[in-house]
């Protein structure tokens, strides 16, 4: 049972700026966690810190029962792949991968029979003579991932290795990663700001914002209820709407529609926040018709995007059949699920709990 | 019709270059096509119009000279070792500076000042604070109770000195090149290096000295082509002497062309020169080149 534990984490640059402020998580044995946030977030410097690189300013580090604060890196049993690869240049494939273990000082056939292990699971034992600058994006990739595999460590920590491969090169890697983590069955905390990355691969997700911990939970979890606006709008695409709204007497008031709930907040301004994928053209039962025009419609090839305009002409955007005709301009109803709706306060932007 | 314009704007490209062409033909050309005319026959200051060609006999001549043999010699262990000494001086200070992180800006001025100096000055300097009698070298040594030292009379002192008067002046060449080529250096494999486990002594020879390969090669090959051409410091500090103890070729040169006055013998060691200080240069030009693909 190998737990990293994060307790009160903070990091504080000379300079005075904080990176990551007072970060608390809990990373289960041989889970897929990934940290997700915007640029500037302070996720790759937690995973910095995780792994060594970054002395921690205050808090503490705890991987299974040990404090590993002032662990010398090598000492941490943690692998690292980095995001440009941080190959040696100078030497082969096989130099890379096997610099460690003749570090360790690793007998040259156990070198040798670990090699061939891990290169055939990457398929790397045709480029093994190669030097890095010889190989694709990906087939580093790989390298940095296999230099990691040989290392046979406690966890994983992958700093935003899919972000410098084409799209398609990055899907493929996502499912192979995936893979890999159900074959290993080690821990891996993944660094990333691609949100469809989170949502594909993660057990967990923990979504960061300015070095404070949003949100932790499941990929569907985070995006059915996320904590706070903030959550909200950075993950799914297109974002979830946001409109702003009216607790009253019992009932919500939004974009000129009304819905009864027993919300446990008092009254006041909300947030009222709905998903593109819960807001239906067809009048279904139960659902809260709001009025809108019609602004555009983009087409993505399996389904659109349709954009309308509230009353008060804000823009709220609605996935829909791709074949949706519509001539822009024109009134349209929308019909949303009353389930999918969430409250969120006006001023602090944290979710409302509805009692359902 | 984008022929012809292609067409003409080459002509005017050709145009603009003209004048600098001229100049170059004029005073880089002319004189290396005239020194390889002198070198191959019999020209005299005295009677520069009684001339016979006479061939490579001035070439065999050369190295049947054992003057000349000497200054090559003296030319080789001067080369290789003020290029090593600076080598590794440089390296080390430059190591050392890589690490710096405030005020790195002052060590930088003052590294440059002995580089900014003309070589006639820095030779008159020392000149003067190496004096055996006068010099503030030998006072210093005195204080602590060493006899004083003549450093330009001895043959071996003056080899030596010359030697450390260069570094002296040249070393901030390596340190400031070497130092831009670390400060190059990726971060990231000293961080995966680091997490494998490898110490500073590790770091170096795995993947630091490897990564600067070509930067050192670059460098080496740079001090390599001035130091075998270095005229000045000899000429101020010790005029090749004592005896030929410091007598480097480009100094023997000059003195065969213009104090023996025997100018078609020295043009030949002067072609000879330019051969070796080309070839060097073609190296450091292909290896550059090689660089770039």
């Amino acid at each position: 049972m190998t737990e990293i534990r994060l307790a009160n984490v903070t990091k504080t640059y000379a300079g005075g700026q904080t990176a990551v402020d007072g970060v608390d998580l809990t990373i289960h044995d041989g889970e897929f966690f990934v940290l997700l946030g915007p640029s500037g977030c302070g996720k790759s410097t937690t995973l910095r810190m995780i792994a060594g690189l970054e002395p921690i300013s205050s808090g503490d580090l705890f991987i299974g029962e040990r404090r590993m604060n002032e662990v010398d890196p090598k000492d941490r049993d943690l692998a690292f792949v980095f995001q440009n690869y941080a190959l040696f240049p100078h030497l082969t494939v096989k130099g890379n991968l096997t610099f460690g273990m003749k570090l360790r000082g690793v007998p040259a056939s156990e070198q040798e029979r670990r090699l061939a292990e891990v290169t055939a699971m990457l398929g790397l034992a045709p480029y093994l003579d190669r030097k890095p600058g010889q190989l694709s994006g990906g087939q580093r990739q790989r390298v940095a991932l296999g230099r990691a595999l040989l290392r046979d460590p406690v966890a994983f920590l992958l700093d935003e290795p899919l972000s410098n491969l084409d799209a398609k090169l990055r899907a493929q890697m996502r499912t192979e990663l995936v893979k890999l983590h159900r074959r290993v069955g080690r821990t891996i905390i993944h660094v990333t700001h691609d949100q469809i990355e989170a949502m594909t691969m993660a057990d967990r997700i923990c979504i960061m914002h300015d070095g404070k911990v949003a949100q932790v939970g499941a990929p569907m979890e985070v995006y059915r209820n996320p904590a706070d606006t903030f959550v909200a709008t950075f993950t799914g695409s297109p974002p979830m709407n946001l409109v702003p709204g009216r607790l009253e007497n019992g009932a919500v008031h939004f974009a000129g529609a009304s819905l009864p709930l027993d919300a446990k907040a008092a009254a006041g301004e909300v947030t009222a926040g709905f998903r593109p994928e819960d807001l239906s053209l067809a009048a279904l039962p139960d659902r809260v018709e709001i009025q809108t025009s019609v602004v555009a419609v983009e087409t993505l090839g399996a389904d659109a995007i349709l954009v309308v305009s509230l009353a008060g002409g804000q823009e709220i955007e609605m996935r829909v059949p791709a074949d949706t005709r519509l001539e822009p301009g024109s009134p349209v109803s929308v019909h949303l699920d009353p389930d999918r709706l969430r409250l969120f306060d006006r001023q602090t932007g944290k979710a409302i709990v509805r009692a359902r | 019709m984008t022929a012809a314009i292609a067409q003409r704007d080459r002509w005017f490209g050709f145009a603009m270059t003209l004048p600098g062409l001229f100049a170059l033909v004029l005073v880089v050309l002319f004189p290396i096509l005239f020194t390889l005319w002198t070198s191959t026959s019999d020209f005299t200051l005295l009677k520069p119009s009684n001339d016979a060609f006479l061939g490579l006999s001035h070439y065999t001549q050369a190295f049947a000279t054992p003057e000349f043999r000497h200054a090559l010699s003296v030319t080789l262990a001067f080369v290789v070792a003020v290029v090593t000494l600076e080598f590794l001086v440089g390296f080390a200070v430059a190591l050392a500076l890589d690490k710096v992180e405030h005020g790195k800006a002052v060590y930088y001025v003052i590294l440059l000042f002995p580089l900014l100096m003309n070589p006639v000055v820095v030779g008159l300097i020392w000149k003067m604070f190496l004096h055996p009698t006068l010099g503030i070298v030998n006072y210093v040594l005195s204080l602590v109770g060493i006899a004083p030292v003549d450093w330009l009379g001895v043959p071996d002192n003056a080899f030596w000195t010359v030697v450390a008067v260069d570094i002296w002046h040249q070393v901030s060449f390596m340190i400031v090149l070497l130092l831009a080529g670390l400060a190059a250096l990726p971060k990231e494999p000293y961080e995966a290096a680091r997490l494998e486990g490898a110490g500073t002594i590790r770091c170096f020879f795995w993947i630091t000295l490897p990564l600067m390969r070509p930067v050192i090669v670059v460098t080496l090959l740079i001090r390599l082509i001035f130091a075998v051409k270095t005229y000045d410091i000899i000429y101020i500090m010790t005029r090749g002497g004592p005896g030929q103890a410091t007598e480097l070729v480009s100094y023997y040169i000059y003195r065969r062309a213009f104090v023996g006055l025997d100018v078609s013998q020295a043009s030949a060691m002067a072609v000879i020169l330019l051969l070796v200080v080309l070839a060097l240069t073609a190296w450091l030009h292909r290896y550059m080149r090689s660089l770039a693909q």
